[in-house]
């Protein structure tokens, strides 16, 4: 089987961008990772710091 | 000389049609209007989760695009306005765009699940669904009303922008509570019902073979529900001053519109039109399709502005 010219530029140009693609899509997963991790971090330390130091106080004294 | 002997043995599609499956000029109108939910929604959003949503619900509108493009290839090409579509022409085979659509809404709602909330993305996955299942393969080819149902999927995916639990879910449902009126009441608005339908109905008419259900001439009561629901987020504190001569002006313009399409005869059988033979009663529906057109325009013109003085109000505080 022997392709064409237009047939081999075609496909890669399309398998340029669908690499381009597949960056771009580990990127978003990446930040998207990122700051769901900040947003729980964040979280769980509001949960912790917030009720735990008024509860804390009079058992300190 | 066959099909299979004239085709390439590979494809050569180029990536720019691929891009055209996704109809990036709706696409355009999607993120303007998703960007606004976002910035009138109350309570903050991480810019950078608010910029993912924004690309994965554009993306996935894009997807629905090109799996309507994969299914109505045939038909495409037989009307005007639509043999120039890269299936339609034979440049994207049927089964890479659905292919093509089908990975990328795969992928927009996973990423959307995961960068805002399942709510969001299963609206998304919702949207995609009622618009390349349920609109394109049911609604399209069996009632005249199918752009009036069909048009609802315009208003599903635009505004489910709160990220997470707590505000954030408070600000997605807000956003809903907010834009849902309005964006609704666009996509169904009788310009865009009527701009479509009729362009359709006389494009299906010059193939003569991708005949669709069509709606009926045009009705003035339509434009004088849509109207209303327009202005309605001005009257109940959603939309400040600027919105409110916004939608009043536009309102009144478009009413005009919608007044000088129904005097006119687009839309008419062609059996009902008074001109003499099939080939005249055509043409005179051609020659009369510009307030279609205008209609049209100004339906996408008048929701633009619309969200354009939402936006305005939110940025300079002048909002509710």
């Amino acid at each position: 089987m022997r392709l064409t010219p237009d047939e081999l530029n075609a496909r890669k140009r399309r398998n340029l961008f669908i690499a381009l693609g597949l960056v771009a899509f580990i990127i978003l997963v990446f930040l998207t990772t990122v700051l769901r991790l900040q947003q729980n971090q964040a979280d769980a330390r509001a949960a912790l710091e917030g009720p735990g130091v008024i509860e804390a106080e009079p058992a300190a004294r | 000389m066959t099909d299979a002997q004239t085709r390439p043995v590979l494809s050569t599609a180029q990536p720019e049609d691929y891009f055209q499956l996704l109809k990036p000029r709706v696409m355009s109108l999607v993120v303007f209007t998703a960007a606004t939910g976002l910035v009138v929604a109350p309570g903050a959003v991480n810019p950078l989760v608010a910029a993912i949503a924004v690309l994965c619900i554009a993306v996935g509108a894009g997807a629905a695009g090109a799996l309507n493009m994969a299914l109505e290839g045939e038909t495409d090409a037989l009307m005007r306005r639509t043999r120039g579509r890269p299936v339609a022409a034979g440049r994207v085979r049927k089964n890479e765009a659905m292919a093509f659509g089908v990975i990328l809404s795969l992928f927009s709602v996973m990423l959307l699940g995961m960068n805002a909330n399942w709510l969001a993305a299963g609206l998304l996955a919702l949207t995609i669904v009622y618009y390349a299942g349920f609109y394109t393969l049911l609604l399209k080819r069996r009632t005249p009303q199918n752009i009036v149902i069909g048009g609802a999927a315009g208003a599903f995916p635009r505004d489910r922008l709160g990220g997470g639990d707590g505000p954030g879910a408070v600000a997605g449902v807000a956003a809903v509570r907010h834009h849902l009126p309005v964006d609704a009441a666009a996509q169904l608005g009788p310009g865009a019902l009527f701009g479509r339908r009729l362009r359709q109905g006389r494009h299906s008419d010059d193939a003569g073979g991708a005949r669709r259900p069509v709606h009926p001439p045009a009705d003035p009561d339509l434009s004088l529900v849509f109207v209303p629901v327009a202005i309605a987020p001005a009257v109940v504190g959603l939309g400040g001053p600027v919105y409110l001569a916004v939608s009043v002006l536009g309102g009144l313009g478009f009413l005009g519109l919608a007044l000088r399409l129904y005097r006119s005869r687009a839309g008419d059988e062609p059996d009902k039109v008074e001109a003499v033979g099939r080939e005249a009663a055509l043409y005179d529906v051609r020659a009369q399709a510009k307030p279609a057109r205008d209609l049209f325009a100004f339906s996408i013109l008048y929701l633009m502005a619309l969200f354009a003085a939402l936006l305005v109000e939110a940025l300079s505080g002048m909002g509710a």
